[in-house]
Order: C-alpha cells, then structure tokens, then sequence
C-alpha cells in the first residue's frame, strides 16, 4: 500500500511539474492505458454462447486493428490475468485478417472507416466489437468509447449485441454512457 | 424469643417464594437478553456485511470502469437505511472512489483496511473487498450504528420492571397460599403452649390438612394422648406411694410411742425394784447387825454358865451348853457374811491396778496359817494385774479360795490354781481344785444365796460366799460361771470388766 501512495504521488508531482506538451503525452499514455484496461475488463460483464469456447483449453482472445498502442498495452496488461477463467490472448490484426476465433474486436480510430467491411466478415460469429469512433456508435458496433471530461466512458448497444447472439451483464449497462436499445 | 428478631414461618416462606420468583425471573430475562443481543449482534453483522456485499457487487463495474458517478449513485441509495452513518467506495489503489454521509462534515477514513468488523462505541465498521475476475477492483467501508448497548439499558429497564411486577405479584400470591401452610402450624404451636402453660393433656389439635403438618398434628395429638395417659398412671401411683408413707409414717409412730412406753414401764419397774433392793440391803444389814449384840450376850452367858456353873451341871447341861456355843459361833459367821455381802453391795468401787497373785498368795498363805495341819499346794500364775477394788477383790479371792481349800479337804494330793486366760484383751480367771466337784444339773443354783450343794456335815459353810463372790463380780461389770463334775473338782472362772461387743472388739484391733 505504502508502494502504491508512493507512487501516485510521484505522478501527481510530475503532472503538476512537468511543461504542457509533457503532460499532453501523458495524457494519451493514460488514455491508451485506460482503453487497454477496459478491453479487457468488458469481457467479465459479456456472456459469450458456449461454441465459442470449442475447446476447455480455448483462450480468451482480444483482437486489436488499428490501435498497436493499445495492443502492445494490452499484451502488457493481461499477462497472468483471466476472463471467465481462461488466459488472455492479444492478436493483433491486419487489414483483410480473418476475424474467426476472436471473442473481442477493438478497431482504432484509424481503421473506423473499415469497420463495416471488417464487420461483413465477422457477421457469421459472436463477437463483441468495440469501437473508437468519435461521432456516435457506427453500425454494427456493440461497445463505443466516449471520452466525457477527461474521463472514458462508454456506449452500449443492446439490439447489436442480442444480434452477435451477446448477453450482456445488467451492471455493466449501470455504468454505460447510454444504452442504446434496437 | 427476640420478637424483633423472630423471623415466622410465614415470612420465610413469602421470603422464599420472593427470592426463588426473583431468581427465576432474573435468569430469564438474563437469557433472553443475551439471546436477543447475541441475536442482534450477529444478525446486524451479517445484515451489514450483506449490504457491503450488494455495495461491491453492484459497485464492481463502475470500479472497473472508473466511473465514480455511478458508484455514488449506489451510495446514495443507503439513505433509505438510517442506521448508515457513512459509506464509502475505495479503489484498487486504496484512493477514495465515491462516499455517502446523511450527515455533514462526516470524516472518513484515509485508506481502506482489510476484510473485518469491529464496534467501535455505538459503531460498527466494516471494510469488505470489491474482487473481479482475478483481481481487487476495491474496498466497500460501511459505518452504521451499533445500538447493542441502547437495547441492553432497553431490556434492563424493562427487565427492573418486569421483575419488580412478578415480585408484587409474587408476594400478593403467596401471602394468600402461604396461610394453607402456616395456619396449621399456628394451630399447632398455639395448642403445644397452652398445653405446655395448663399442663393440661386432654387438648388435641384440629388436624386442618392431609399433608405432612396434618401428620404433623396427627403424631402430636398421639403424643400428648400417651402423655396424658402415662401422667394419669404416675399420678395415681403417687398417691398409692404417698397413702403407703402416711400409712408407714403413723405405724412407725405408733412403735416409736409403744417403745418409749415400754422404756417407761422399765424405768419405772427398775427404780421400784432398785428402791426395793436397797430397801432389803438396808433392812438386811440392820437386821444382821442388830442380831450381833443379843447373839454375844447369849454366848458370853452360856460361856459364863460354863465355866461358873460348871461343877453344878449335870454332864448333859454341860454338852447342851457346848452346842449352844457352837450354835452361836456358826450364828455369828453367819451374820458376819451377811453384813459382808451386804457391805459388797452398797458402798463406793474404786478401781485401781491389783496384783491378783500376790493377793492370791497371801489368801493362801493366811489359809494355811490358820490350818496348819493340811497339806495343799497353792500355785499361782505370776503378773495378773487387773483393774479392780482392791477390798472387794480382796472378799471375792477369800472365798473362792476358801472354798477350793475346803472342798480339797478330803483329796490326796490338794491342788489349787489361780490364773489368767488371755483371749486379745479380755482376760478370764480362773480358781481351778481337785476337789470334789459338783453335779453340772445344779450349776444354776450354785451363785444363790442359802443355797448349798452339799450337807453341813460334810463341809461346814454358810451358803453365801458364793453369792456375794458374784455380786462383787457384777459391780465390776463382769461374769462368773462354774465348770464340775462330782470327784473330779471344780473350776471357777471370772472376768473383771464389762465383755466388749465382739465386733466393735474387731474394730479396735484393725485400728
């Protein structure tokens, strides 16, 4: 606990020391930060079917397209964690990538304007896709981050993910931005 | 019997009924209260750790998703439960999340702590850990009120009320069942003093109830019945008894007054015949006396015809006038004895220490002076000195003696014996011959005045000496007894002083 007050005042002295392009790069480090965290941490609230865990063994995968930062975060983050018991695993996706075999898709803002062809191809599966946009949750999108006074909130779909065959947790609707229904 | 510090049974039994309904009550109450508190206790923590619980879960998800709003949110909800005095959420990094308080200013703690619960005065605080997945998402502080002591005073108020109640009530009830019991303890311990102050047997005691005090009375009642019973039997033995006493009292009276006639009449018999005795004695002497002087003038004139008138007197006046002097001589022995004998009689004892054998000896020796032709060995045993009168001793020897030597006058070889038996200190003496003895069937005439065992002729005696030896040895206070056969002499025997009682003779020899 001691290590941890450490710390945080370490940062709070550096945020108020350090000149303003500084503290605006540790701004985005924090934001990728708090995206790679909440990548993982939806995946609690989420109720996949039970095919998509073809094997006992199956990994929890995260895809990332278009967001490296937040994959190479991610990597970081979720070594030795668990969701719904089972180890974490980051793929990191290419333009034209298969989607199968992934349980969450994030798609960056740099490949927002792709999301609908990426989606095509994931129609077939269960996939919870989140997504970066700034203007409004796109369509086909189940999960949208909203940054809202320095802080990153989020919208939920609910028709999306009933059609992604998704159950999504009540509390994790308690804390979303808006729900968004149909 | 201090009546102030007299307890009754009456207030022993309310007593014990008070105390017994106090105990009861207070145990209960006791138990129940600790029942109760135990049961809040744990109820209110589980309540509690619930609610931190249903905190956690539902705050979770804004703690993973860092949303303080929404964590508030759930806080604010607890305003519906007014024993909530703060709440807060923590985070993973021990920083505070969200917080609650109804009231202003409320002070929270810095950094969250472990799992647990503790009272601290009327609070309870607990720290309970958000977990996720795998991993601490943060800590649930709850602070509520903690009202065990406020129910303890609560149930202590209402356990001094409760208790007094059941006490009033307690006494109300056994003031009135108690009579069931003391009444006829009363009725017993009235009917024992009365009974006890009258001594009168015939009450019995009314037995009121079937239970051990109506035993109790029962027994009781047996008793004093067998009392009464054994009283009545004492009483009429005591009055045989004291009817019995009287009876031998009046008896014992009659003989006592029948003695002391008697003793009278013998008192009165021995004073005539003493005064008769000595009236005899007296006439006795005088007559004794008196015959001496016409006895000498008939011998001194017979004497004087004798030899005057001699030549007158045919040979036959002569030979009457011989036997008158012969007559006159043995007449006159005859009245010197009697004057002896009463000479013995009358006059005063004076008792001094004698030395019999000499006494003895010169007795004999005057004998044998005065017939020296006879031939008697007189022995005499030495150191008998009795207590005696001397004169009298003197008479009594002289005739004991004198008639030894006249009675031996015909044996061979004459013998005669003074001496002295010893039994312890009674000393018996005896005059021992070889005469001629008596006949034992005449013993008891033998100490009598006049009377004689053997004819003039043969020996020549007045028939007195005997008598008066007896008198002079009753005036010692002693005794004479003679032990004879005829031709084989005779023993006399005599003690000089009164024969000691044999035992009181005993007693003087063991002290």
């Amino acid at each position: 606990m001691a290590a941890v007050i450490a710390r945080l005042a370490l940062w709070t002295a550096l945020c108020l020391a350090l000149p303003a392009p500084w503290t605006q790069a540790v701004a985005q480090a924090t934001d990728i930060q708090v995206k790679a965290a909440f990548l993982y941490k939806f995946g609690a609230f989420v109720e996949w079917p039970q095919q998509t865990f073809a094997e006992p063994g199956t990994a929890f995968t995260i895809g990332v397209l278009g967001a490296d930062a937040v994959a190479a975060e991610l990597e970081q983050i979720s070594a030795g964690r668990n969701v719904h018991g089972r180890p974490i695993a980051v793929r990191r996706l290419k333009r034209g990538d298969l989607v199968s075999g992934l349980h969450v898709l994030f798609v960056g803002q740099g490949e927002a304007a792709r999301l609908a062809e990426v989606l095509r191809a994931a129609k077939a599966q269960p996939l919870l896709v989140v997504t970066d946009a700034a203007d409004g949750l796109p369509e086909g999108s189940v999960i949208n981050f909203v940054p809202v006074e320095n802080k990153l909130r989020f919208d939920i779909a609910v028709a999306t993910a009933e059609r992604m065959q998704l159950r999504i947790s009540s509390r994790l609707l308690a804390v979303a931005r808006k729900v968004v229904p149909g | 019997m201090n009546a102030g510090r007299r307890r009754s049974v009456q207030q022993k039994l309310i007593g014990m009924v008070l105390v017994s309904t106090m105990a009861a009550v207070l145990i209960a109450i006791a138990a129940m209260v600790l029942y109760d508190l135990r049961l809040y206790h744990t109820g209110w923590i589980a309540d509690v750790t619930t609610q931190a619980e249903l905190l956690g879960r539902t705050s979770g998800p804004a703690l993973a998703f860092d949303d303080p709003r929404a964590a508030r949110e759930n806080l604010e909800l607890l305003r519906y439960r007014s024993e909530v005095r703060a709440a807060a959420i923590y985070d993973a990094k021990g920083r505070l999340f969200a917080s609650y308080a109804p009231a202003a200013g409320t002070q929270f703690p810095s950094l969250p702590e472990g799992d647990g619960v503790r009272v601290e005065g009327d609070n309870l605080i607990l720290f309970k850990r958000v977990v996720g997945e795998s991993e601490i998402l943060g800590t649930v502080y709850l602070r509520t009120s903690y009202a065990l002591y406020n129910r303890l005073y609560g149930y202590l108020g209402i356990g001094v009320a409760a208790g007094l109640l059941s006490l009033l009530v307690a006494y109300a009830l056994s003031r009135r069942l108690q009579r069931g019991v003391t009444e006829p303890l009363r009725a017993i311990g009235a009917v024992a003093r009365k009974v006890s102050h009258e001594r009168d047997y015939a009450l019995r005691v009314q037995k009121l109830t079937p239970d051990e005090i109506g035993d109790l009375a029962d027994a009781f009642n047996a008793m004093l019945a067998e009392i009464e019973r054994a009283t009545a039997g004492l009483q009429a033995s005591n009055r045989e008894l004291e009817r019995e006493v009287r009876e031998r009292g009046r008896a014992e009276g009659e003989v006592l007054r029948l003695n002391a006639e008697l003793e009278q009449r013998v008192r009165e018999r021995t004073a005539q015949l003493e005064y008769t005795n000595r009236e005899l004695e007296s006439f006795c002497y005088a007559v004794s006396h008196d015959l001496r002087s016409p006895l000498r003038a008939i011998d001194g004139f017979s004497q004087a015809l004798l030899q005057d008138c001699a030549p007158q007197l045919p040979a036959d006046g002569q030979r009457f006038l011989q036997r008158i002097h012969a007559a006159t001589v043995r007449m006159g022995q005859l009245i010197e004895d009697l004057l002896t004998l009463s000479k013995v009689s009358r006059g005063e004892l004076t008792k001094v220490e004698v030395d019999l054998s000499d006494l003895a000896r010169h007795v004999g020796a005057d004998l044998a002076q005065r017939e020296p032709g006879r031939e008697v060995e007189v022995m005499v045993w030495e150191d008998m000195r009795p207590e005696a009168d001397p004169r009298l001793l003197r008479a009594a020897l002289e005739n004991l003696i004198g008639n030894a030597w006249k009675f031996t006058s015909k044996a061979e070889h004459a013998r005669i014996e003074i001496g002295c038996l010893r039994d312890g200190r009674r000393a018996t003496y005896f005059v021992r011959d070889n005469g001629v003895g008596f006949d034992m069937a005449y013993a008891d005439k033998l100490f009598g005045a006049f009377q004689r065992l053997h004819s003039e002729s043969e020996f020549s005696g007045t028939g007195i000496g005997l008598a008066t030896v007896q008198r002079i040895v009753h005036r010692h206070g002693g005794r004479i007894w003679a032990d004879a056969a005829p031709g084989k002499g005779a023993t006399f025997f005599f003690t000089l002083a009164p024969e000691v009682d044999a035992s009181r003779e005993r007693d003087a020899v063991a002290a």
